[in-house]
């Protein structure tokens, strides 16, 4: 008893051992590192389009983003997907995971998650700052609402990028996930639902008439959100961050499948998993 | 009573712990990914298409007027000792310049973007709260007090640096100057006018200023800004609104007027112009300029090549990544059999 109380897993059969290892402890690694990388990925985006606004906001430490958006990204905005992420996903299922147990060696020899994976996932979000920051610089540089009015200024690039940045982690996780489960689906859609309606609700006019320091970004979204041009930058933005990506993943299944590609395309040939 | 102590440890069997949960668990297969890329490719040389002839439609004339050459003749009015100078702009347009003609100021190297500079401003004070117009609040320093601790209103330096240049445009007809009507109304947001910024509920509003100061830099108190009309007097003035709007990045333009009305309605007509500029606004100081810009508008907004060609470029790389692929794919398809 004593000893069940002071291990980590606890198991009544030694029968038991192959399913905690070949199972549960090869999905604990896999969501474990899968994890690690989105979340890093998606801060150090967040991070390094400040490096590249410093150039143009003569280097004082101003934020590209809206302050509020910068508390709330990491607690309300993706919080939920990543975490739905690292709870629910499977590359494979158990039944093929005990078929194939030569699965098991990617953990062995540490491949998901090492110095080299670290550095491509630094690498990833340098490309991605670099397109979430200048897309939106040249495609609002000079230029006006349909109206004549201003949509270059701070608030409504702040708005732009965020939801340019939002969007673009969103489907990031998308491509990272493998396993949609309803859950996973309500978490997914329903942050991005949350950065919208947030984003709307602090932007209203009640908010900013009863606390106008703390909301001072009222109308930026109403008045640049209905702007074709302001949307398009977006989808612009959000797909040139995620196809090379998902053309890379797919050469790479091409050109060397691993063994967990080899065992997806068997399970999926014998239909979807439920 | 053994089997009852067994079963009451075993854990749930139901699809949620046991993580057999309904699934769908997609694969990048060629199936996909490649029509994908060609769909999304041939959509964006569509789109870019749009964009790009939608842009080319948008006439801009631009015209820079710091006065930094000798030739120019706003040379004598960069010296900035030199108060009230006016200059002339001259220029000629070949063909009809088709309305609604927006008519904007721009500055160059000028960082409303700096961070200590955006957030110099008083929000109680300019939703017209009397309060914050004896003690403003303290990031407004060093336009917080003045020299003899009178409160500054507005506060701040954002406010402090409005551009204070006026222009006046003359079509040369036959030898004489017509003025071109300018329209200043409406020509910043809704939002901010109706909204984010409120005068004090004090009339007339010059008792609301008692015991205030104007900022430095300004020639005239904030309930002067135009006598003429109330609803444009004080915070909710046009182009303070669109001065306090403040830009994103170090090159800017802002609104000053449209031209809608009268022989101009549907456009400037081919001709002469003379652009009369009250040039008040120190720029060289900083190695800043000034322009004037006249544009007109389209679906997508101001004049923007960049959009257009990013997506036609974009699209272009999709279809040539779908080819690859489809190449590498047929090549190199991998055999299933473990």
């Amino acid at each position: 008893m004593q000893a069940v109380l002071s291990s980590d897993y606890s198991f009544a059969q030694f029968r038991f051992l192959e399913r905690l290892l070949l199972v549960h402890g090869r999905w604990s690694y896999l969501r474990m590192c899968k994890f690690l990388r989105y979340f890093f990925y998606k801060n150090f985006t967040f991070t390094f389009v400040h490096f590249w606004y410093a150039f143009f906001c003569g280097f004082s430490a101003q934020t590209v983003y809206d302050e509020w958006f910068i508390t709330l990204y990491n607690l309300v905005y993706t919080a939920l997907p990543v975490l739905g992420m690292s709870l629910f996903d499977q590359d494979v299922n158990d039944t093929w995971s005990f078929q194939h147990p030569n699965l098991y060696v990617p953990g062995q020899l540490n491949q998901y998650f090492s110095k080299t994976a670290f550095f491509k996932c630094a690498l990833h979000s340098v490309y991605s700052s670099v397109v979430l920051f200048f897309i939106p610089y040249a495609a609002m540089y000079d230029t006006v609402r349909d109206d004549g009015r201003d949509i270059a200024d701070y608030q409504s690039f702040a708005l732009l990028a965020q939801t340019c940045l939002v969007i673009t982690v969103c489907i990031q996780l998308c491509l990272d996930m493998s396993y949609w489960t309803a859950v996973n689906q309500f978490f997914v859609w329903g942050s991005l639902a949350m950065y919208f309606v947030v984003t709307f609700s602090m932007y209203s006019n009640g908010t900013h008439i009863n606390f106008p320091a703390s909301f001072p970004f009222i109308g930026t979204a109403r008045n640049s959100l209905n702007q074709p041009n302001v949307w398009l930058t977006i989808l612009l933005t959000s797909i040139l961050c995620v196809l090379p990506v998902v053309a890379y993943r797919f050469l790479l299944i091409q050109l060397r499948p691993t063994i967990n590609d080899k065992v997806g395309t068997l399970t999926n040939h014998t239909g979807f998993c439920s | 009573m053994k089997e009852e102590l067994e079963t009451a440890n075993r854990p749930d069997n139901t699809a949620f712990t046991q993580q057999r949960l309904p699934a769908w668990q997609p694969m990048l297969s060629a199936g996909i990914v490649i029509p994908g890329f060609v769909l999304i490719g041939l959509a964006f040389i569509g789109i870019g298409v749009a964009l790009f002839i939608a842009s080319q439609n948008i006439t801009v004339l631009e015209k820079d007027y710091t006065g930094v050459e000798i030739t120019s003749d706003c040379y004598k009015c960069s010296n900035p000792s030199d108060k009230n100078c006016t200059c002339k702009l001259d220029f000629s347009l070949s063909n009809l310049f088709e309305g609604p003609v927006f008519f904007y100021y721009g500055l160059s190297n000028y960082f409303q973007s700096q961070r200590s500079y955006g957030v110099s401003k008083d929000d109680y004070q300019l939703s017209g709260d009397l309060d914050y117009f004896k003690t403003p609040i303290s990031a407004c320093s060093p336009y917080q007090y003045d020299a003899n601790q009178n409160p500054i209103v507005p506060c701040g330096s954002l406010a402090n640096s409005m551009f204070n240049d006026t222009f006046k445009l003359y079509q040369i007809v036959n030898g004489t100057k017509k003025l071109v009507p300018f329209d200043g109304k409406g020509i910043a947001w809704w939002t901010d006018y109706n909204i984010k910024y409120r005068n004090p509920s004090v009339t007339p509003l010059k008792n609301a200023f008692n015991g205030t100061v104007k900022p430095p830099f300004w020639s005239k108190p904030a309930y002067e800004l135009d006598t003429s009309d109330p609803s444009n007097n004080g915070f909710v003035n046009q182009d303070f609104l669109v001065w306090m709007r403040r830009a994103a990045l170090p090159d800017f333009r802002k609104l000053y007027r449209r031209i809608t009305e009268g022989d101009y309605a549907s456009g400037l007509p081919a001709g002469n112009y003379s652009l009369e500029i009250g040039y008040n606004y120190p720029v060289l100081s900083f190695g800043g300029r000034k322009k004037v810009v006249f544009s007109n508008v389209s679906w997508m907004g101001g004049k923007n090549q960049f959009l257009g060609i990013a997506y036609l470029v974009v699209g272009s790389l999709c279809v040539v990544m779908s080819t690859v692929m489809l190449i590498v794919y047929a090549k190199f398809k991998f055999p299933e059999d473990d």
